[in-house]
């Protein structure tokens, strides 16, 4: 087998990656992460509507 | 009865009109309305699909090599089992076989299925002898002719057929040629495509073919896609994947998956006895404190608790119950 054949040429690269030991995470998707973690610790500490008469 | 706490009739309570109606219409049109923004505008990429086509123009000897390797019968599919052949027992958790146990459903000959099939529809006189050539061979000759071949090919720095020295390789190489023939002028794809039903069609062949090369797995790597590469998370280009997958693809990192041929049903086997426990947690000693020991309930519930400062006294003080 061919090791290492050319690519097409208008492969899309990458979006940057955060390699970290064994963990690589792109960055679109820590983002991602990081948007759960502020929704999750929002839907905690934001008030609940009070009650209307 | 002194003392006794009687919960009055849930209808006097008091009440509020609420139109629930409203709140799903409105939730249901501003959601479907940013679907569709977000879609425009930041949606997959779609890619085009890679083609036997492609794979011939931007690697032409990979085409050859990976031909070669069926004939060989040393490509991954040659020797994958289950359920294409019986080459192996394919995956196994300890004694349970279940690519064995359901056995060889959708049966591929490597050599004959992806390779000689195809190139015996080519009408030239050269390509038609080798074919007849390699159908009269035994099998023990077919397997010597491929991978003296193969073997040479790799002796070749880029891979490239005409620099081969000449050896005892039968017809081989006209038929790998062929192959790469029918590749680069786009008829291949069509020829293993095969149709079980009418408005069916099965492009299991054409994909066996494309992941034994190089070049698929070569563009999967340079966009992160593969499996060591937390690939099943991972979206090609600029754009988020599937975070959500991070505990399945995290166990193929890491010994002693990373190394094992069996990683597939070890990892699923392993998630779905993590899935039971995480549903039966509330059942778990000691997993089912958790919620009282991390107290985030009394974040949710703070105002409740800021005007009944003894049930959080109540808590600290009194041993937890389940």
């Amino acid at each position: 087998m061919v090791s290492s054949p050319p690519l097409p040429p208008a492969i899309p690269l990458d979006a940057g990656f955060v390699h970290w030991g064994f963990v690589n995470l792109s960055v679109p998707n820590i983002i991602v992460i990081v948007a759960m973690l502020v929704v999750f610790v929002l839907a905690l500490v934001v008030p609940f509507p009070q009650d209307r008469p | 009865m002194a003392g006794r706490v009687v919960t009055p009739d849930s209808h006097a309570f008091p009440t509020r009109r609420y139109d629930l109606v409203k709140e799903f219409v409105t939730a249901l049109v501003v959601m479907a309305l940013l679907v569709v923004v977000f879609a425009a505008a930041v949606g997959s990429p779609d890619e085009k699909a890679i083609t036997m086509k492609s794979w011939a123009a931007n690697a032409p000897f990979d085409v050859v090599a990976t031909a070669t390797s069926e004939l060989a019968g040393t490509s991954t599919t040659a020797g994958y089992g289950p359920p294409y052949n019986r080459a192996s027992d394919g995956q196994a958790l300890g004694p349970i076989t279940l690519q064995k146990w359901f056995g060889v459903t959708h049966p591929v000959n490597a050599a004959t299925d992806l390779v000689i099939n195809p190139v015996s529809t080519l009408s030239d006189s050269a390509t038609q002898a080798a074919v007849a050539q390699w159908k009269q061979a035994s099998a023990d000759q077919q397997s010597t002719w491929a991978n003296n071949y193969a073997n040479a090919l790799g002796k070749v720095s880029d891979g490239d057929p005409a620099k081969v020295a000449t050896g005892d390789y039968g017809p081989v190489p006209v038929i790998a040629a062929g192959e790469l023939t029918l590749a680069k002028g786009g008829s291949l794809d069509g020829l293993l495509t095969t149709s079980s039903t009418f408005y069916g069609t099965d492009p299991t062949n054409a994909l066996l073919l494309l992941a034994d090369g190089s070049y698929m797995a070569n563009i999967a790597n340079a966009e992160n896609l593969s499996g060591d590469q937390w690939g099943m998370m991972n979206e090609s280009g600029h754009y988020p994947g599937q975070p959500w997958l991070w505990l399945y693809t995290f166990w193929y990192q890491i010994p002693p998956f990373s190394t094992s041929d069996n990683a597939d049903v070890q990892v699923m086997a392993l998630m779905m006895l993590l899935s039971l426990v995480f549903a039966f947690v509330p059942w778990i000693p000691g997993l089912n404190k958790i919620p009282h020991g991390l107290k985030l309930y009394r974040l949710v519930w703070r105002n409740w608790y800021a005007q009944h400062p003894e049930a959080v006294t109540a808590t600290q003080t009194t041993p937890t119950r389940v």
